[in-house]
């Protein structure tokens, strides 16, 4: 589903990613973890060139991100991302934000786009939330709201970064709760997260990046009861 | 002294035509300058150098230099070179025309800039192109925030036109002046023609406070 060879980033003189190889299965959970700025964003920014790489490849859904004739509106329509800041738009109702890509992109229909939208509301619990503005939405409401906007494209892969950072620690379970729906349900997606006990029980695989590599990868067990790096032991002493 | 409201009301009907042509010379302006300025203010966020470097010389020289003197260039240099006479009015239009390009663009740009690039990022992780994003979620956004320096930029050319009396082009303050060369009178005219701008431009703030109050709360 995503295999990305070599991939390299620089932010000027800076190398933010250094060759990361790495594969994603289809209904794959794949969880990320690592210290701050180890370049976990930013890999999964490259992943619906959010940013643009300088070296290697990414293949997504079969197509090529390298290849300067790949047309990225069409990659981004099966790649739905989740931001720590929601990111909803202020100026919509929660319905209207989450018809918007549908209809525009998709050409829907807008009574389809407001069946799907109104479905979707029901499965992340807001659907009396419909007609009002994100704005008298809680941190948790924005972010199921952002879910469900996402999901209204009906991607083949959803990115999330860091989609409870931001949020007040009672609303991170409703947020979570969702995500792990979502996993149930066979939905592939790469989590950029710092909950390690949600990356345990959904994770399917947990990937450990610091320093713009990937460290070390396995099974949720694997990385948490026998990571076998130093740096892997020690960024996980810092955090459990 | 005696206030002579008698030449106040022999020269109404003039100050009345010298006011529409006030107020049709702003919206002329500010609907071209507009047009211009949005085209100025995009081209400006261009990539390319050889777009965006004429684009910021444009507005330099425009904010940068008196009004008057870019007035002086348009009506006594520039016309002249395109038409056998030169017409005041529209010397006038097209000078403030210009200059509220100038304006317009960066407050066309600011108001896009000011939007969280969390909002266009959102947007193209949907599949929506650049323009579409732009289109339906950075510039509505946008063009709210711009309706205060809008409005503030029209106020400023109404006031602005005056300079016209300069050149002759019959607007409010030129038959202000033309009274006073009559009469040699100062306050009657004068505070006649004051009055007036004033009220044409506190009446756009009022309206100005209604559009806010309409569109802050969505
Ligand atoms: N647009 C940018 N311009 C310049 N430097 C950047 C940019 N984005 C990220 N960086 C730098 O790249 C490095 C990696 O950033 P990144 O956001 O990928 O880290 P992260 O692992 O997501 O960290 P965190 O856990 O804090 O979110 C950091 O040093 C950051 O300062
Ligand atoms: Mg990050």
């Amino acid at each position: 589903m995503i295999k990305v060879t070599n991939l390299k980033k620089s932010f000027g003189d800076l190398q933010v990613l250094k060759g990361i190889d790495a594969h994603i299965q289809e209904r794959e959970m794949v969880v990320i973890i690592g210290p701050s700025g180890s370049g976990k964003s930013t890999f999964l920014r490259c992943l619906n060139l959010l940013e643009d790489f300088d070296d290697g490849d990414i293949i997504i859904n079969g197509f090529h991100l390298k290849d300067k004739n790949t047309d990225i509106n069409k990659v981004r329509e099966e790649v739905g991302m989740v931001f720590q800041r929601f990111n909803l738009f202020p100026h919509m109702t929660v319905l209207d934000n989450i018809t918007l890509a549908p209809v525009k992109v998709r050409k829907w229909p807008i009574e389809k786009a407001k069946e799907k939208a109104m479905e979707l509301l029901k499965k992340v619990g807001l659907q009396d939330k419909a007609n009002i503005y994100p704005d008298s939405l809680s941190g948790g409401q924005a972010q199921r709201v952002a879910i469900a906007r996402a999901l209204a494209m009906e991607p083949k892969v959803m990115l999330f970064d860091e989609p409870t950072s931001a949020l007040d620690p009672e609303m991170v379970g409703e947020v979570l709760a969702v995500m792990k729906q979502l996993a149930n349900e066979g939905m592939t997606m790469v989590v950029v997260t710092h909950e390690m006990g949600f990356a345990r029980e959904v994770g399917d695989r947990v990937i450990f990046m610091d320093g713009g590599y990937i460290v070390e990868e396995g099974t949720p067990s694997e990385i948490f009861d026998n990571p076998k790096h130093e740096r892997t032991k020690s960024f996980l002493s810092k955090v459990l | 002294m005696d206030f002579r409201f008698d030449i106040i009301k022999e020269y109404a009907p003039f100050f009345l035509q010298g006011v529409l042509l006030t107020i049709g010379l702003s919206i002329i302006a500010i609907i071209a300058g507009s047009i211009l300025g949005l085209a100025i203010g995009l081209g400006k966020m261009s990539t390319k150098r050889f777009v965006r470097l004429p684009l910021e010389w444009y507005i330099n020289f425009f904010r940068g230099t008196p009004l008057l003197v870019q007035m002086l260039l348009v009506h006594l240099g520039l016309m002249p070179l395109l038409f056998s006479q030169p017409s005041a009015t529209v010397s006038l239009a097209v000078s403030l025309s210009l200059n509220s390009a100038a304006y317009v663009a960066e407050i066309f740009r600011a108001g896009i800039q000011s939007i969280d690039k969390g909002q266009m990022e959102a947007a193209r992780s949907l599949g929506m192109t650049h323009t579409q994003a732009m289109r339906y979620v950075i510039l509505p956004q946008a063009l709210k925030r711009m309706i205060p320096p809008f409005t503030n930029e029209f106020i400023v050319l109404i006031k602005d036109s005056s300079l016209g009396a300069v050149i002759a082009a019959p607007e409010l303050m030129y038959w202000g002046k033309a009274a006073q060369g009559q009469y040699y009178r100062v306050w009657e005219p004068y505070l006649t023609v004051a009055f007036i701008y004033l009220l044409l431009t506190l009446s756009l703030s009022k309206l100005l406070h209604y559009l806010e109050r309409k569109y802050s709360n969505q």
